[in-house]
């Protein structure tokens, strides 16, 4: 029962620091609102590691992602003929009031409070997995840009996250 | 300038939902660079509003953020 609570504790203060994390990636990519491909970025800001390793499992580094965001929007852009080249403008302030997430990242943190009936503690690995199996929008876009098979880096999230929970 | 008739839309739908959202993104960084640039100016939100084709509570509402990022720079 301790153990439970503890590990509620946990959770707790990692979506905190996730929810957190990826505003902050949101604000400085000029969007108020975290889609998951913020959630993405954030999940490789926790501490546990995990979200890391599953990008290095699968050959990515994972410093790369957020240029290859930036590299799907020029991509998007020069598959209709309009070459432009959005410089990165100053970040945005955070918006007063109750914490709001774009429809993508909604999806994340929804899913998130889904699965936390799931013994064991919450992981970046869980976020990469969540993402990863997201077939269409930025994030998959970003990933497919950074030469990432989605379906392999859920496979790889999903083994750290199983491998994680045997030990717990 | 940018020649309009050399857009083409993408017949594949991801492509061409990529393409949108890309160009709202565009959109977004350059009204909220336009807005700094008529606040730096002394433009009143009457006035951006009225060029934004907006209501003035509308501008504000979305664009407020502009201001108060250029009052913390």
């Amino acid at each position: 029962m301790f153990q439970g609570l503890k590990s509620k504790l946990n959770d707790m203060g990692t979506v905190k620091l996730l929810c957190e994390r990826a505003e902050t990636h949101a604000l400085l990519d000029q969007q108020r609102e975290p889609g998951a491909e913020h959630f993405l970025l954030a999940a490789l800001d926790l501490p546990d590691g995990t979200a890391r390793l599953a990008f290095e499992k699968v050959g990515a580094e994972p410093d790369a992602l957020k240029a290859a965001i930036e590299r799907q929007y020029a991509d998007a852009l020069r598959a209709i003929g309009l070459a432009a080249d959005v410089p990165a403008g100053t970040p945005m302030p955070a918006k007063p009031g109750l914490y709001q997430a774009a429809s993508s990242g909604r999806e994340i943190m929804q899913e998130l409070a889904a699965g936390r009936k799931d013994h064991g503690p919450l992981l970046g690995a869980h976020v990469v997995g969540l993402v990863a199996g997201m077939s269409h929008g930025v994030a998959a876009r970003s990933l497919r840009a950074l030469g990432v098979d989605p379906a392999h880096l859920k496979s790889a999230a999903d083994a750290i996250v199983d491998v994680a929970q045997a030990k717990a | 300038m940018l020649d309009l008739h050399t857009i083409t839309v993408p017949t594949d739908p991801e492509e061409a939902l990529a393409a949108v959202v890309a160009l709202r993104r565009l959109a977004d960084n350059i009204e909220r660079q336009a807005v700094r640039s008529a606040l730096s100016q002394g433009w009143p939100w009457s006035r951006i509003a009225q060029a934004l084709g907006i209501t003035k509570q509308a501008a504000h509402k979305r664009l407020s953020g502009v201001a108060a990022d250029m009052s913390s720079t």
